[in-house]
C-alpha cells in the first residue's frame, strides 16, 4: 500500500504535474457531462440556430465587430505620436459614438447630440485624468 | 489607529456608494461591473482609500438593485430578483415609495448585521487558519470548489467550471517565486511572449464581467430605457416604521442567512435572497399574501442580500477565498498594490483591516441616508438611456484592462477574448462565478498541492494529515452529498 500511494515528484517536471492532473479531471467531467447531456449536446443545433434568430443581429455583431476594429486601431494610430495616448483619443471618440448610435433605439438630432457631447467629452477626459494627473500613459 | 479617515477616504466611499446605487439601479448594470471597471482607478488611490471606493460601490450597487425591482418589476442586479415579487405588487397599487423605503432599511439592518458578523468572525477564523499547513489549505480549496458545485444550478456544470478555472489560471510559467521550476507549460507555440505570465487577472475579470454583460445585452438588442412615466413611486404612499413591527426575527433571520450564504464561496447574492424570501414565507402567519406585495417578503429580499456583503468577505480576508464575484475582484485591488489576502492579512495589515471595517459602516449609513432622502431622484435613474452609458463602460473597461499592468495592448485583447468566452459560457450553462474563483485560486492550489507531495511523498497525507484535513474531507464529502440531495430534489420537482 505505501508503494502504491507514494509519489516522487522530480523537479524538472513539477511543471506539469498540476495540470496533467486538472485535465484529467477536466476530461472525466467533460465525459460526464457528454454521457448525462447526451440529448441536448445532439439538440444544441437548433437551439443555437434558435439563439442566433432571436439575437439582435445587427447590434450583437456589430458591438464585437466595432470593438475590434477599436483595439486594432488603438497602436497603430497612437504609434503616429507615441507616449502622448492620442491613439486612445482618437479611436475612442469614434467608438463611444459609433457603439452610441448602434444601440440607440429612435435615431434623432434629439438624441444624438447627447451622444455627440458625450462621445467627445467622455474620451477627452478619461485621456487627461490617465495622463496628466494619474501619469499612465495610454496607447 | 484610524489615521486612514482622511476627507478623501470619506469622499471615496461616498462617492463610490452613490456610483455604486446607480449601477445597481440601472438593469443590466451590476456592483460587481461598478468595481470592475472602477479597479485601476485604485492603482494610484493607495490601499485604504482604493478599497474604501470599492467597498461603497460593492455596498451601493447590492442596495441600488431593490429600486427597478420595486419600481419596474425588472431586478436591477441577480440578488434583488425576489424583491419584485413583493415590491412590484406594491409599486402596481400605488405604495411604491413605502415598497422602496422598506427595501432600504432592510438593506442597511442586513449590512450591519453581516458587518458585526465580519468583525467578529473574520479574525478568529484567521488566527485559526494561520495553524494550516500546505495539505489543509488544498483541502481548504477544494471544499470553497465543491460547496460552490453544491450550490450550483448545475453540479457537475458548476464543477467543470470551477476546474477549468483552474486549468486557465495554470497557462504560463510555473513561477519561481513559488518554488516552481520556471517553465512554461499550456501555452500554444508562438504565444510564448504573450502568455508567459498567464492571463493577467483583472482583465479576465472585466472581460467577464464588463464586456460580456453589454454583449448580452446587445444581443437582446439592447432593451429600450424606462420612461419618466414607466416610474410609480406613489406620492400619497406613506410609509411608517410600524411596518417593521412584529418583523425583528424576520429581519434577523434574513441578514443571518444572507451572511451565512456569503461565507460559502461563490454562492452570490441571489441564492442568498431567495433563501432568506423562502424561509420568510414558510415562517410567516400569512404565507399565501407573500408575491401580492407583502412588505415582509421585501423585508426578508433585502436584509438577505445585503447580509451577502461583509459575509462575503469574511473567507476572502481569513483564508483569502473570495466569498462572491465582487469579492473576487477585491483580490485584484489588493494584487494591485502588492498585498496578499489569506490568514496572515488581518495581524500584519491592522490598519487596512481597521480602515476596511470603518468604510462598510459609512457605505451603510451612507447608502441608507442617500436613498432614503433621494429616493424619488434614485428613481429616476433607471431612465438614463442605455445608448449613452453602455459605449461609455466599454470605454472604460478598455481603460481599466490596459492600465492595470502599466500598459499591456495584450491585456486589452484579453479582455475581448474573456469577454466573448463569458457570453459564450453562459449559453453552454457554465457558471461564471466558479470558473473566476477556480480561476483565482488555481496558482494556490498547485503550490499547495505540489509542495504537499513534494515535503510528504506519499498522497495518503492528504487524508492523515491533521484532524482539520479529516474534518475537511468531511464537510467535501458532506458537500458533495449535499448537492446530489438538491439534485434529485430539483428532479423531483421537475417530474411532478
Amino acid at each position: 500500500m505505501g508503494d502504491l500511494t507514494h509519489v516522487t515528484i522530480a523537479f524538472e517536471t513539477s511543471h506539469l504535474v498540476f495540470p496533467t492532473l486538472i485535465a484529467g479531471v477536466l476530461v472525466l467531467l467533460g465525459l460526464a457531462i457528454l454521457l448525462r447531456d447526451r440529448a441536448r449536446i445532439a439538440a444544441s443545433g437548433a437551439a443555437w440556430r434558435q439563439t442566433f434568430a432571436a439575437m439582435d443581429k445587427p447590434r450583437f455583431l456589430g458591438t464585437i465587430a466595432l470593438t475590434l476594429v477599436y483595439f486594432s486601431a488603438m497602436v497603430p494610430v497612437g504609434d503616429l505620436w507615441p507616449n502622448t495616448g492620442l491613439g486612445f483619443l482618437i479611436c475612442s471618440i469614434p467608438y463611444v459614438a459609433g457603439t452610441g448610435l448602434l444601440f440607440m433605439h429612435d435615431r434623432s438630432w434629439r438624441q444624438a447630440v447627447p451622444l455627440a457631447i458625450v462621445a467627445l467629452a467622455g474620451p477627452t477626459f478619461v485621456w487627461w485624468l490617465f495622463t496628466y494627473p494619474l501619469f499612465l500613459t495610454l496607447p | 489607529m484610524f489615521e486612514f479617515i482622511t476627507p478623501l477616504f470619506v469622499s471615496l466611499i461616498l462617492g463610490g456608494t452613490l456610483v455604486g446605487i446607480i449601477f445597481g439601479a440601472i438593469p443590466g448594470m451590476t456592483a460587481t461591473m461598478a468595481v470592475a471597471i472602477s479597479l485601476p482607478l485604485t492603482y494610484s488611490l493607495g490601499l485604504e482609500n482604493g478599497l474604501a471606493l470599492l467597498l461603497g460601490l460593492y455596498v451601493g450597487g447590492i442596495s441600488g438593485g431593490l429600486v427597478p425591482a420595486i419600481l419596474l418589476g425588472i431586478p436591477g442586479t441577480p440578488s434583488s430578483i425576489t424583491t419584485t415579487f413583493d415590491g412590484y405588487p406594491m409599486a402596481q397599487r400605488g405604495e411604491g415609495e413605502a415598497a422602496l423605503r422598506i427595501g432600504i432599511i432592510s438593506s442597511f439592518v442586513g449590512g450591519i448585521i453581516s458587518l458585526a458578523v465580519l468583525w467578529l468572525f473574520a479574525p478568529t477564523l484567521a488566527d485559526f487558519a494561520i495553524k494550516f499547513s500546505y495539505v489543509e489549505k488544498f483541502l481548504i480549496i477544494l471544499f470553497a470548489l465543491t460547496v460552490m458545485a453544491a450550490l450550483s444550478s448545475d453540479m457537475l456544470l458548476g464543477i467543470f467550471s470551477g476546474v477549468l478555472g483552474i486549468f486557465v489560471s495554470l497557462i504560463g510559467v510555473y513561477d519561481v517565486s513559488d518554488g516552481g521550476n520556471g517553465k512554461l507549460r499550456l501555452v500554444p507555440p508562438g504565444w510564448e511572449y504573450w502568455l508567459d505570465s498567464g492571463f493577467s487577472l483583472l482583465p479576465v475579470l472585466i472581460g467577464l464581467f464588463g464586456l460580456a454583460a453589454i454583449l448580452e445585452q446587445a444581443e437582446l438588442g439592447v432593451p429600450r430605457g424606462h420612461s419618466a412615466k414607466d416610474i410609480k413611486v406613489g406620492r400619497h404612499s406613506a410609509f411608517s416604521f410600524s411596518v417593521f413591527r412584529g418583523q425583528a426575527v424576520n429581519l434577523v433571520r434574513s441578514s443571518a442567512i444572507g451572511t451565512f450564504v456569503g461565507i460559502l464561496p461563490g454562492v452570490g447574492g441571489s441564492a442568498a435572497s431567495i433563501i432568506a424570501y423562502t424561509n420568510a414565507k414558510t415562517f410567516s402567519r400569512h404565507p399565501e399574501r407573500f408575491g401580492k406585495g407583502e412588505p415582509a417578503g421585501i423585508i426578508a429580499s433585502e436584509s438577505g442580500n445585503n447580509g451577502l456583503t461583509g459575509g462575503a468577505l469574511v473567507p476572502l480576508l481569513s483564508l483569502g477565498i473570495p466569498g462572491d464575484s465582487t469579492t473576487a475582484l477585491l483580490i485584484g485591488a489588493f494584487t494591485l498594490q502588492g498585498v496578499q489576502v489569506g490568514p496572515l492579512f488581518i495581524g500584519n495589515n491592522p490598519g487596512t483591516w481597521n480602515a476596511m471595517i470603518v468604510a462598510m459602516l459609512i457605505a451603510n449609513v451612507a447608502m441608507l441616508v442617500m436613498m432614503y432622502v433621494a429616493i424619488r431622484w434614485f428613481a429616476r435613474v433607471v431612465t438614463i438611456p442605455k445608448h449613452i452609458l453602455f459605449p461609455v463602460i466599454l470605454m472604460m473597461c478598455v481603460i481599466g484592462a490596459y492600465t492595470i499592468n502599466y500598459g499591456i495592448m495584450f491585456d486589452v485583447w484579453t479582455l475581448a477574448i474573456f469577454g466573448l468566452f463569458g457570453w459564450l459560457a453562459v449559453k453552454l450553462r457554465l457558471e461564471i462565478a466558479p470558473f473566476i474563483i477556480g480561476f483565482i485560486l488555481g496558482p494556490s492550489a498547485e503550490i499547495y498541492f505540489v509542495k504537499s507531495l513534494e515535503s510528504f511523498g506519499d498522497v495518503t497525507i492528504f487524508f492523515t494529515k491533521s484532524w482539520i484535513a479529516v474534518l475537511l474531507w468531511a464537510l467535501i464529502l458532506g458537500s458533495v452529498v449535499l448537492s446530489v440531495l438538491l439534485a434529485r430534489k430539483a428532479r423531483r420537482g421537475e417530474g411532478s
